[in-house]
């Protein structure tokens, strides 16, 4: 019950910042830049309803979607720590673990929500040109709209799990950083620093950002008539995505839980 | 028969940072029903004492019991019967006072709306409680905080500063409210605070620590004469040299306070025998009485003058 409470009240502080809905309207905003630009292009990236949907939800998460999933994430918990209302959330009858818990089961929410509305902004912008049809792979096997959208239903949940994950790690990174400003510069930077260098030495197979569009990739692949197929790679990005949360979820709570709050 | 266990019981407590020894075996009891003050000079260790019983810090020995109930055993059971508002209380600046409230009434699960509208009027926020909290004083924060550690009626209040950023009236007026809790409800409070004189007037009993260790406690009124150690003398005729009542190991200090009146400070309280060791050297006394000690001179005596 206590959990299902401070469930409630991250929510309610989430709903009451204006990060979240600048993030909203932000994500919007690209998806019509991003219907704009898609409306010039004439090959098949945007040939069909599906493709132009799987296009765009790649574009938002290749940048502006990690760095706003990482920004609200990132002040989880410094918000509460560095302002000192941790203190009295903590004189309450409750466990730290739960504060934690909480926190992190409101970012994976926000990350539902910032995902599913960019989804909706997408679908609704592609209805105006684009037809949600059937689409047939390069063997000519033809895929029934209801087959299409099953698949992208699927794609659609795999997209979340390397999204948990950088979740994981804004909350991991707000634990450690007391300050906002500074925990989201450390995770918007070090997003793009674990980006931009895993190639150079070696640790791109180990790194779960490199799945962010994995699935809509492999789902624009598909209704470009690529024949497509989840496993095994699939098994590798879930498992290096889940590895990776939970070690993040492991670490971030261990330092929440033990660590002295009188700063 | 049984007894019922004390509010707060603190046994053997330390807590060390690195090198820094900031509570140093502190044992401490606040019995039910009693209004406690809690004194030391700044950096003595009496926030980390008090970050220690909510678990914001965590003891590096010792043990901290509420109402009988180990908080590292059984953490929601012991705290739930407590109030706790620590220095400045922080609040969602983002959030109305009310917001705020309705935020931990939620958490506790027991507050209802009612008790929310009466807290607010009781603190004298009723007419800005959807004001949102970064507009507020200092002073209305500190009764917002107040109002917070009291929802869902805790049987222990632990108030830290709280009366820092009031007013004299507004702090009389608080200071007043609790201790009519604690004389009507059996409302327990420990408070640290650095105003002396009201920790004298409405605490009955006080904790002073110095470097962590505790270097006086008990009854206000006790404690303040048990140190009643400077007598107020007046001669009928000559009164003795300064030089030749410092020469007995029993008189610590003499202050000339005009040419018939002296204040002897004595090793220890004992204004009868003072009188009759004048009297014996052929001094005529025409008054004597000890000097009332004030919480104030009572705490820079034992802790060397620092400030709380």
């Amino acid at each position: 019950m206590h959990f299902l409470n401070l469930l409630r009240n991250e929510v309610t502080k989430l709903t009451r910042h204006i990060l979240l809905y600048f993030s909203l309207f932000a994500a919007g905003l690209v998806c019509v830049i991003i219907y704009f630009v898609g409306g010039q292009l004439s090959d098949s990236a945007t040939t069909n309803a599906w493709g132009y949907v799987a296009f765009s939800m790649q574009m938002v998460f290749t940048d502006i979607g990690p760095v706003l999933v990482i920004s609200v994430a990132a002040r989880l918990v410094a918000l509460e720590t560095r302002g000192g209302t941790i203190r009295s959330l903590l004189a309450a009858p409750v466990y730290r673990w739960e504060i934690y818990a909480a926190k992190a089961v409101t970012g994976l929410l926000y990350m539902i929500v910032f995902s599913a509305t960019t989804l909706l902004i997408s679908a609704l912008l592609a209805r105006i040109h684009y037809h949600f049809g059937a689409v047939s792979d390069a063997y000519g096997v033809v895929y029934n709209p209801t087959q299409v959208f099953h698949a992208f239903l699927i794609g659609y949940a795999l997209s979340w799990v390397p999204l948990v994950a950088l979740v994981m790690y804004g909350i991991l990174i707000s634990t450690v950083f007391k300050n906002v400003g500074t925990a989201t510069s450390v995770g918007i930077t070090s997003l793009f620093l674990i980006d931009f260098t895993k190639h150079l030495i070696g640790l791109d197979p180990f790194v779960f950002t490199r799945d962010i569009n994995y699935s809509w990739l492999t789902l624009q692949q598909m209704t470009q008539g690529m024949d497509y197929a989840w496993r095994p790679e699939v098994w590798r990005m879930i498992t290096l995505s889940g590895v990776s949360a939970i070690i993040a979820f492991g670490i971030g709570l261990v330092i929440f839980v033990r660590e002295d709050l009188n700063h | 028969m049984t007894t019922s266990p004390p509010a707060l019981m603190l046994d053997q407590l330390s807590k060390h940072f690195g090198r820094l020894q900031a509570v140093d075996n502190l044992s401490l009891q606040i019995e039910a029903g009693q209004m406690a003050g809690f004194l030391g000079p700044n950096g003595a260790g009496k926030s980390t004492t008090l970050y220690m019983i909510p678990r914001l810090v965590r003891p590096t020995t010792g043990r901290i019991e509420i109402f009988g109930v180990d908080i590292w055993r059984d953490y929601k059971r012991a705290i739930r019967n407590v109030g706790i508002t620590v220095e400045v209380p922080a609040f969602y600046e983002f959030l109305s006072g009310r917001a705020n409230l309705e935020l931990t009434a939620r958490v506790l699960g027991k507050v209802s709306s009612l008790e929310i509208d009466e807290i607010l009027e009781r603190i004298g926020l009723a007419d800005r409680q959807h004001d949102r909290v970064r507009v507020y004083s200092t002073g209305m924060r500190q009764r917002l905080g107040i109002g917070r550690a009291m929802l869902g009626r805790p049987r222990f209040l632990i108030l830290d500063e709280p009366t820092n950023g009031m007013d004299p009236e507004g702090t009389d007026e608080m200071l007043s409210f609790l201790r009519e809790k604690v004389r009507n409800e059996g409302l327990t409070i420990f408070i640290s605070s650095h105003l002396m004189s009201e920790i004298e007037e409405f605490c009955d009993t006080v904790y002073v620590i110095n470097h962590g260790r505790l270097v006086a406690s008990g009854g206000v009124r006790e404690l303040l004469k048990a140190h009643e150690r400077i007598v107020r003398v007046t001669f009928q005729g000559q009164p003795p040299t300064r030089e030749f009542l410092s020469h007995h190991e029993q008189i610590r200090k003499v202050e000339v306070i005009a040419a018939d009146t002296m204040e002897i400070t004595l090793a220890r309280d004992d204004a009868a025998w003072l009188n009759q060791y004048l009297q014996k050297e052929g001094f005529r006394v025409s008054a004597i009485a000890s000097k009332r000690k004030t919480l104030k001179e009572f705490f820079l005596s034992i802790t060397g003058g620092g400030k709380v």
